[in-house]
């Protein structure tokens, strides 16, 4: 007897826990939305790739040249060698000569970004790097030599405005 | 007894004039136009049934599915198709190279065998055998042959659990979906397919899924017992991915392959076409299907693909849904539960009919 009910029990458990993952489906198949991103053709208007990248996504990394005071930080905390800053001083003026960071060596760590005290070295959402060659990857912020901004004691008071300038990605 | 092949012969003697010279040459042209046809015809479904397939799991699985070839991806089934006659064509060393490549065109053709009994719907029929339903389900077991043929030539230990796997299941599974095809031909009392449409109407109540509520049951087996016999989740132990790599057609590439997967997409069609035409009334609107207008003889074909189509789709939504059974719960599935039932509903079918003389549940409305 017990064996009986166990068998129309059976069978009853198959045919309700089929009709409750079917309906499960159902509502997924009928009525959600896809979310999938269809990088990197059909974005949708005004999307750039960078905007699929989440908050604080360590892309490539970006100098803001009109923060930089040249101190060297960056390129001595980095583990792995892959920044290279020259400075060069003229008539007590400093000037920064090169701001190469190679990027296709850089393993993302953000220690530079830590170490920077004029927070000019930033991470960017920037994260398409494939290019034809290696070289490409190793971006050259400065192109003719600039002015070193002047230390933050220094500076105090004088040029503000200077500390919001563009970020330069490259 | 009227078929396509039937209507073709009657309109060549009647252009041609009839003489015993020209009699097998007319026999063979009526009969092989209409095989080409519904040739073309399946390999369309089961490759628009492909598309359906990765549309919807996509739709499931909150994915877009193909989209990039044609507006929404329609094409999508043509280049997959062009990209297998464009793969090369391997044959391992170790082979037996005539059973394997002989194998795929037998697991094709015997389920385009089954096609031609199929009533697609009005005179659209190739040949409406006076055993239409047992040769469907005669013919449909031919499969196994092939897909053992294939999993014993290719010398492949999985192709050959495949194989034999296959073989257990479509034979076990043989017997429910016979034994509840059968409740249907207890009330018709003939096996042809056209009658057994004939014999049902326009309305859901003149079906045969709502006969009697045994017959309700019936197609629910048959149904289920369906999915086993074409390998579809949650049945798909011949091709069982994580633990056979691809079972039978491990060995396969190019159109050899092609055909594994055509015959495994129309075999989707084919059974959800018989479920239609058995139970669901096929594409009966309650007008004489030979002598109406061509209007009314293509709403019946488009009556037949709506119900086959939607069964085709609870086919894949199914397999989208459930996950692969255990084997031995498969076969005792099959043993246990639904050969008894369907045994069961065969016999009180049988009783139904002579308690209630032939009447279905609804007669009063069906008059
Ligand atoms: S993120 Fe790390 S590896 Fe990359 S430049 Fe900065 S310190 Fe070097
Ligand atoms: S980026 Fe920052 S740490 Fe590097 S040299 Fe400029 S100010 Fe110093």
């Amino acid at each position: 007897m017990k064996a009986a009910a166990q068998y129309f029990k059976n069978i009853w458990d198959a045919v309700s826990t089929t009709a409750a993952g079917m309906r499960i489906t159902m509502k997924y198949w009928l009525f959600e939305p896809s979310i999938t991103v269809e990088y990197p053709d059909r974005l949708g208007k005004g999307i750039k790739a960078e905007d699929l990248a989440a908050d604080r996504y360590r892309g490539f990394l970006g100098l803001n040249l009109s923060k930089c005071i040249g101190c060297l930080q960056c390129m001595r905390v980095c583990p792995i060698e892959c920044i290279k800053i020259t400075t060069e001083r003229l008539e007590n003026v400093r000037f920064i000569t090169r701001f190469d960071i190679d990027q296709s060596k850089c393993m993302y760590c953000g220690l530079c970004v830590e170490a920077c005290p004029a927070s000019a070295l930033v991470f960017t959402k920037r994260f398409e790097g494939a290019c034809y060659d290696i070289n490409e990857l190793c971006i050259r912020h400065i192109k003719e030599a600039v002015k070193a901004a002047a230390p933050k004691s220094k500076a105090e008071g004088q040029n503000s405005e200077n500390r919001t300038g563009r970020i330069n990605e490259y | 007894m009227y078929s396509l092949a039937d209507i073709i012969y009657r309109r060549m003697t009647e252009t041609f004039g009839a003489s015993d010279f020209l009699e097998p040459l007319f026999t063979i042209v009526s009969y092989l136009l209409p095989c080409i046809a519904i040739l073309g015809i399946v390999s369309l479904i089961s490759g628009a049934l492909t598309l359906l397939e990765r549309k919807i799991s996509a739709d499931i699985q909150n994915r877009i599915g193909p989209n990039r070839v044609g507006p929404f991806g329609i094409f999508q089934f043509i280049v997959d198709g062009v990209k297998l006659l464009l793969k090369e064509d391997i044959i391992p060393d170790a082979a037996d190279k005539k059973l394997f490549r002989l194998a795929p065109y037998i697991v094709f053709s015997s389920t385009v065998l089954a096609v031609i009994v199929i009533p697609f719907g009005g005179p659209f029929i190739v040949a409406d055998l006076n055993i239409g339903l047992l040769f469907i389900v005669v013919v449909s077991s031919l499969v196994v042959v092939g897909f053992m043929m294939s999993g014993w030539a290719s010398n492949n230990k999985w192709a050959l659990l495949g194989g034999i796997r296959s073989a257990a299941q479509i034979i076990s599974y043989e017997i429910p979906v016979a034994l509840s095809l059968l409740t249907v031909a207890l009330i018709t009392g003939t096996f042809s397919m056209q009658e057994i449409v004939k014999q049902q109407g326009l309305y859901p109540w003149q079906w045969f899924i709502l006969h009697n509520p045994f017959t309700f049951i019936a197609f629910f087996i048959y149904f289920v017992s369906s999915l086993a016999e074409i390998n579809r989740l949650p049945f798909d132990f011949p091709e069982a991915e994580s633990e056979l790599v691809s079972g039978y057609n491990t060995e396969y590439s190019g159109m050899r392959f092609g055909f594994f997967f055509v015959a495994e997409f129309a075999n989707i069609f084919v059974s959800a076409a018989l479920a239609a035409a058995v139970f669901l009334g096929g594409g009966n609107i309650g007008i004489d299907p030979y002598n109406s207008p061509l209007g009314y003889k293509l709403l019946m074909a488009l009556v037949f693909f709506a119900k086959a189509l939607s069964l085709c789709l609870v086919t894949i939504w199914v397999r989208w849904t459930l996950p692969r059974l255990r084997i031995d719960h498969m076969m005792s599935l099959c043993w246990k539960y639904f050969i008894p039932i369907s045994v069961f509903c065969l016999v009180l079918t049988a009783a139904w009919l002579v308690a209630f003389k032939g009447n279905s549940v609804f007669w009063r409305i069906a008059g």
